[in-house]
């Protein structure tokens, strides 16, 4: 069965680029959250298997999003995804439960390699 | 990866953070630091994706833009004058390097005098290069590209535009068919015919109404910019404005719309340059340093009216009567017109060289053009002053384009379209026309419709048609007017071209049609032609 998939960024424009990767690479995408709030509460509700959460969001931004969802129980494996210059912050978010990151540009190579690095 | 299918949205998406940066950019300047997360964010947004599309120096200068907010948003940095003066010219490159990525063409800015700036001032340094790498265009040449200095309407819109423009041309040209459909089957006995005609006219009306209302734009898309527009004027000119926009959610066929992008940049120029006074001036004339500029906007049934007022000095009426008969107008017929008339004096080409207006009268440039535009968009301009206290531009202005439903009339031989929005009722009566006539409790003066024109008038028929129209008045008592022709034919909903220089200099008349058989009929400019009848004393 696909790996279910919740992605959130506040831009239309990466969830799409993100979405098209996902999908093309077997994965299904349950749920796009354009925040923190809305990742964490796809997250309860739908209770996926990945969780990918871009780091500078209004509302609630992903490392406090990601200190929220790694409480769910099963637990959601988190990828960080996150710009150039935010690579110091990286470390903050694998504190916060995180456990793994994508480094933008978002590409479909280094998307995938990081999904298929994931441990089951 | 394949970019190009994720190129409309990223300009989309882009575009938007571009206006977030400008609206963010202008509260920060007022010392409001509320906004400084959302700018870190759009800056950040647009780095992101500009990555993910391979557009460097969008990146690059947004990601050191971002390094700068992030300073100001850790307070490890103050905003100064010259960051945020230096921020705005940094939005003006991103904005045309976005304009390029939509044009396909190559990223060919050189952005490397912004990044030395930009790294400097995080690093609170004063800025090494105070000149900008490109001049703004704002002070040359206010409606023609580049920066700030543009008052457009989103891109995407455009390209959907033209479709809906050569949409509309081809409803004009069935409505047209229509017509002539619609005469066949007055005169044919066929019940089918008359039925088909009927309902072929209902989808027309229906599919033209679709048309107009898909075209149709709020204000707001081109008032967007002139936070900015203004915040640039002013501070170039030594000014402090406080830029007031109300009812923007007022919409208007885009069309209208864009070629207003032009005349108000020239009305808004005008008020901060010549109109507002320095803060010094005003501080000593009892006035708030900050001068006020308001644009507002109404409906007023199918047409918009559209006003910019300034709280300045004013236009001398006198002075511009002077000026007009020293550049060579008839001293009387200076001087036998209303203030109002006078005013639209600035109007004229010969009197609106910036030298010789800004230190006598304060006011002109380009008003030539604004007039022309305005004019040319089935519109009319009036100005309203007092000296000292400011002076208001009024547009008044067609919201929609085009098919306008009409009355053929006949005056003095000739052929003429009568906007039917514009007539009370037709009368017709026996013998010569009476000088006044009585109407709905009122005492109508009647006038002939052919001599105010200019046409030779026609000899007396054993009947005569009166149009009865309303005078725009300011107060609540209502006026008539009614207009004598020769004779009245069928209605008609015309698809009216504007007429375009030097035919829009053409007096009384609003727009032209081209009749089924080919020939060309003018559309009266009501407002226009009561505005001579009222100016008649005699009458």
């Amino acid at each position: 069965m696909a790996k279910r998939v919740v992605i959130a960024d506040d831009a239309d424009f990466h969830r799409t680029v993100l979405k098209d990767i996902l999908t093309k690479g077997g994965f299904e995408v349950v749920a796009e959250a354009v925040n923190g709030e809305e990742a964490l509460s796809s997250a309860r509700a739908l209770r996926p298997d990945i969780v990918i959460l871009d780091i500078v969001m209004p509302l609630m931004n992903g490392i406090e999003a990601a200190r929220e969802i790694r409480l769910i129980e099963p637990p959601v494996k988190i990828i960080m995804c996150t710009s150039l210059g935010y690579e110091p912050i990286v470390e903050e978010a694998l504190k916060s439960g995180a456990c793994a990151y994508i480094v933008k540009p978002l590409s479909e190579k280094k998307v995938l390699a990081v999904l298929a690095a994931l441990k089951d | 990866m394949d970019t190009s299918k994720y190129k409309a949205l990223y300009l989309q998406e882009t575009n938007s953070h571009l206006s977030g940066i400008e609206a963010g950019l202008l509260d920060l300047e007022k010392g409001s630091v509320s906004e400084v997360d959302n700018l870190f964010r759009h800056y950040h947004s647009i780095k992101g994706m500009s990555a993910s599309m391979g557009y460097e120096p969008l990146m690059v200068l947004a990601h050191e833009e971002e390094g700068l907010l992030e300073k100001i948003r850790s307070k490890s940095l103050e905003t100064t004058p010259e960051i945020i003066g230096t921020l705005f010219e940094c939005l003006d490159a991103l904005k045309r390097l976005a304009a390029k990525v939509e044009a396909d063409e190559p990223l060919d800015i050189d952005i490397s005098a912004f990044l030395t700036r930009l790294k400097a001032l995080s690093e609170g340094k004063p800025s090494p290069a105070p000149k900008p790498v490109f001049e703004p265009t704002v002070a040359v040449q206010p409606a023609a590209g580049g920066g700030g200095a543009e008052l457009k309407i989103s891109n995407v819109m455009k390209v959907e535009g033209r479709v809906f423009d050569e949409l509309l041309t081809t409803v004009g040209d069935l409505f047209m068919a229509l017509s002539s459909f619609k005469e066949l089957s007055q005169r044919s006995r066929s019940i089918e015919l008359k039925d088909g005609v009927h309902l072929l006219g209902k989808s027309v009306n229906t599919l033209h109404q679709n048309i107009l209302s898909a075209r149709m734009l709020p204000i707001r898309d081109l008032t967007e910019t002139l936070p900015r527009i203004v915040r640039d004027i002013a501070n170039r000119a030594g000014k402090v404005v406080d830029l007031k926009i109300e009812g923007a959610e007022i919409s208007l066929d885009r069309s209208i719309l864009e070629d207003l992008g032009s005349p108000l940049v020239h009305i808004i120029r005008n008020a901060v340059d010549h109109g507002i006074e320095t803060p010094n001036e005003r501080e000593s004339a009892g006035k708030p340093r900050s001068g006020t500029i308001t644009f507002r906007a109404h409906a007023r049934k199918d047409r918009a009216v559209i006003e910019v007022s300034d709280d300045g000095r004013g236009i001398d009426s006198e002075k511009i009567r002077m000026k007009a008969v020293e550049k060579g107008a008839d001293p009387r017929r200076v001087a036998a017109m209303t203030r109002k008339e006078a005013l639209l004096l600035v109007c004229l080409p010969g009197l609106t060289s910036a030298e010789t207006v800004t230190e006598t009268s304060g006011r002109g440039v380009g008003m030539d053009i604004v007039k022309a535009v305005v004019e040319g968009l089935g519109g009319a301009l009036e100005i309203e002053t007092e000296p000292g206290k400011g002076t208001t531009i009024r547009m008044e202005l067609p919201r929609t384009t085009s098919i306008v439903k009409t009355l053929l009339v006949t005056a003095g031989s000739e052929q003429f379209l009568f906007p039917i929005t514009k007539i009370e009722k037709v009368i017709e009566r026996g013998g010569e026309a009476p000088s006044s006539i009585e109407y709905a409790g009122h005492e109508v003066p009647v006038v002939d419709l052919a001599s105010i024109i200019g046409l030779p008038g026609s000899e007396a028929g054993p009947s005569s048609t009166i149009v009865i129209v309303e005078k725009e008045q300011e107060g609540e008592e209502r006026g008539f007017i009614g207009l004598k022709v020769d004779d009245f034919g069928v209605e008609l909903d015309a698809y009216i071209k504007p007429l375009l220089p030097p035919m829009s200099r053409l007096w009384g008349v609003a727009g032209i049609t081209i009749m089924g058989d080919g020939r060309p009929v003018f559309l009266l400019d009501i407002p226009q032609i009561l505005s001579r009848v009222s100016s008649r004393p005699s009458l």
